[in-house]
């Protein structure tokens, strides 16, 4: 029994003693003698020496009560030395802090004086990290629940490691000069600005709102991002919008790393506040503000100059950062270059006003641009006639259909994640196959109404047509047509679209079909995520409202092959359900064309 | 407990003592320690009141002759020639913020008076007013340390 009890009591003691040491003998108080010390060897003045000799090790903090919430500052108990100019060659934690230009010190005589005095400003103003932290994991902020880690040198949470090299360095403390420097073009944040720039040129300001700044609605709101999120959260959401929520769709810019970089400065710097405004000031400046806006009514142009406007308007907004149009491509949404072959102006200017009155389900923001400017853009669009060159079918392919439909015709082109329906999968054999020639002609004809699918009629003459439709057959179907079978479908519902029908319908509808289109008819039923192509979102109004009695019959009672559609028939379903299931159907975009009705959106 | 041999009984008895030896060395060093412990936490590491020594800036913004009172820091930077001192704006009577008047300081609240050097003229002030130690740091600021009184009179040579 004595042996454990005499190794208990060694542990205890020994546990004992290492918490007596961690707490009571500190670094800091380690780095403080050491600065004595030197201050003492090389000092000339017997004052100071004694002064020296005088001094223990004590925690310094500087109180700070101009900026925000007062802050207690003790970085200089450990750098002791930050604000002595004899200390500039040593290594850290006693090394002085350098004299900056940049930060507005002066040399007078051969003496720097610095412009923000530790005194007055302390440290984390501008460095950020926990100023009442003692040791170094506590006050860089190295502790992963502390919000505010050391602005560039301290990454907390390093799980992507390839992003890590990008988020480092003294440029990050920019955000920091913005929260009292606030002005559009201060000189002495070059990367900042450039992130400012960046956010409307890359159109962010299109889907996210910053207070003062932008009004977009689709997206998160970022005029606090720099006070919810860490540099690391940011270039993440940036690099990879995907990581961080998977159903997120915000596209992927192509982005450089320095642009990532800036733009991550520039959000980091949105907290909300200025430090050195207070209420009334805020006040002020937004009765200014108001004012301001109203003066400035956008001026009717006359009709000469509108395409010109147009087409400013057009590059200021930054349409390319989505858009493709001559050579600037964004890489995300559909090409304009030639859009007057494929669009009318009412057709634009809807589309404009409401990206998803004539697209139900585009991820194209409403922008609150004046109707004029719509006008104008729309005129300016109405310019672009000139047709592509174009060579051989697959070269067509290439230029046109490839941007969408992809390279391998998998319909995961480029621009495929950022387009409801989806494009459609030239190589799904049993759809290519299962449907009549004339069909896919009408398609690249006139277009697929609701869906981003054009009409290329104006492009691409009949024979063309037929070229492309050989190519794909050749290239990614592969398989040689088959007779189809002959369906016996009617060519006009034979249900009379009344209530009763509607109601007949509606109880067939959430029976059978609410797994995968969802009891919205949305398309977004639970099963819908696992279904490529997915659902059909049966409230797509112009979709449902090009497509013949017959199409839907025949795709209800026979299924869409290649698709998770199956053929209804096989599982009991009369053709009288099937008319009352189109009536349905087609009473829901009735409704949802209704204005009150929209507002949900 | 039995034993077969006859030495081991005294073996045994000496390895018990050694242990009960150890074992109440460390439990009391623990105790000592942890006793101990208790003591340093009677005073407080760090406050968060004004800190006692600041830097108040270059010489050249008190300019010959000036006397300059920083009511944040209560206290009053007085510069005759090349030579400066700090005084205490404090009043010693209830601790009122005093004013920096022509001939000398005047408390608002009861009256008290003090000459240039901070010696009681008038009022009910029992003492007068502390002068702080003032040098000069090592990047040319101007640093004072209220905890240090000086004799009054003393002065700090630029």
């Amino acid at each position: 029994m004595k042996l454990p009890l005499a190794i208990a009591s060694l542990v205890v003691f020994a546990v004992h003693g290492v918490v007596f040491y961690d707490q009571f003998f500190h670094k800091w108080e380690r780095y403080q003698t050491a600065y004595f010390d030197q201050v003492r060897t090389q000092t000339k003045s017997d004052a100071e020496r004694n002064e020296m000799n005088g001094r223990s090790p004590r925690i310094e903090q500087i109180i700070v009560t101009s900026f925000g919430d007062s802050r207690v500052d003790r970085c200089t108990t450990c750098h002791i030395a930050s604000d002595d100019p004899r200390f500039a060659g040593h290594a850290q934690p006693l090394k002085t802090h350098p004299y900056l230009k940049e930060l507005g010190d002066v040399q007078r005589n051969g003496v720097w004086e610095r412009r923000h005095k530790f005194n007055d400003f302390g440290c984390t103003v501008c460095h950020e990290g926990q100023g009442r932290g003692l040791s170094e994991h506590y006050a860089h902020g190295e502790d992963h629940y502390w919000p505010e880690p050391l602005l560039g040198y301290v990454t907390q949470e390093p799980w992507r490691k390839d992003l890590l090299p990008g988020l480092k360095g003294k440029e990050y403390m920019q955000a920091a000069c913005a929260q009292c420097h606030s002005e559009e073009n201060f000189a002495q944040t070059p990367v900042l600005n450039r992130g400012r720039q960046l956010f409307f040129e890359s159109n962010c300001y299109g889907c996210h709102r910053i207070e003062g700044m932008s009004d977009g609605v689709l997206g998160p709101e970022l005029s606090e991002a720099g006070k919810k999120f860490k540099i690391d959260y940011l270039t993440e959401s940036i690099v990879d919008p995907r990581a961080g929520m998977a159903s997120s769709f915000m596209p992927k810019f192509n982005l450089s790393p320095a642009d990532v970089k800036a733009l991550v400065i520039f959000l980091k710097s949105r907290r909300g506040v200025n430090l050195t405004e207070t209420s009334l000031s805020v006040f002020r400046s937004r009765l200014h503000d108001a004012a301001s806006v109203s003066d400035t009514k956008p001026v009717a142009p006359g009709a000469a100059d509108v395409v010109a406007r147009g087409k400013q308007l057009v590059e200021d907004r930054a349409c390319a950062a989505c858009h493709k149009i001559g050579d600037k491509d964004g890489g995300i949404a559909p090409d304009l270059s030639f859009e007057a072959l494929m669009k009318d102006n009412e057709w634009l200017v809807d589309h404009f006003k409401n990206p998803r009155g004539r697209m139900p389900d585009s991820i194209m923001p409403a922008f609150k641009f004046a109707v004029a400017d719509f006008e104008a853009m729309t005129a300016y669009l109405a310019t672009l006639k000139t047709p592509p060159a174009l060579g051989a079918p697959a070269d067509t392919y290439k230029a046109l259909c490839a941007r969408c439909h992809g390279d391998k015709g998998d319909g995961a082109g480029p621009v495929a994640l950022y387009i409801d329906p989806s494009p459609r999968d030239l190589t799904k054999v049993a759809f290519m196959n299962s449907k009549p020639r004339d069909r896919f002609v009408a398609s690249i004809q006139k277009g697929v109404h609701g869906t981003s699918m054009p009409a290329w009629e104006k492009v691409l003459n009949e024979q063309q047509i037929q070229a492309l439709l050989d190519h794909v057959e050749s290239t990614f179907v592969k398989e040689k047509r088959r007779e189809l079978k002959a369906r016996k479908v009617p060519e006009k519902n034979p249900v009379a679209s009344a209530k009763d029908s509607i109601a007949r319908g509606e109880q067939t509808f959430l029976a059978r079909c609410t797994g995968c289109h969802g009891r919205k008819a949305d398309g977004k039923g639970p099963n819908s995520l696992d279904m490529l192509p997915h659902p059909r979102n049966l409230r797509n109004h112009p979709f449902v409202a090009s497509l013949s009695d017959q199409r839907l019959l025949e795709s209800i009672l026979y299924g869409v092959q290649g698709t998770a559609m199956p053929p209804w028939v096989d599982y009991g379903l009369s053709q009288r359900e099937a008319g009352d299931l189109v009536n349905y159907i087609r009473s829901l975009t009735q409704a949802s064309a209704r204005p009150q009705l929209r507002a949900g959106r | 407990m039995s034993h077969p041999t006859p030495t081991a009984p005294a073996e045994t008895g000496e390895r018990r003592h050694f242990l009960a030896w150890v074992s109440s060395f460390a439990l009391a060093g623990s105790a000592i320690i942890s006793a101990l412990a208790n003591f340093v936490f009677l005073k407080p590491r760090a406050t968060y009141g004004a800190p006692s020594r600041f830097s108040i800036g270059r010489p050249d913004a008190f300019p010959s002759g000036a006397r300059i009172a920083i009511e944040q820091r209560r206290i009053c930077v007085a510069r005759e020639g090349n030579q400066v001192a700090v005084i205490s704006t404090t009043c010693t009577h209830l601790g009122c913020i005093i004013g920096v008047a022509d001939t000398g300081f005047a408390c608002p609240c009861h009256g008290s008076r003090y000459d240039q050097d901070g010696n009681v003229t008038a009022g009910p002030a029992p003492s007068p007013l502390p002068w702080y130690q003032v040098k000069l740091a090592p990047n040319g600021d101007l640093e004072v340390d209220t905890n240090i009184q000086i004799k009054p009179g003393t002065y700090l040579n630029i």
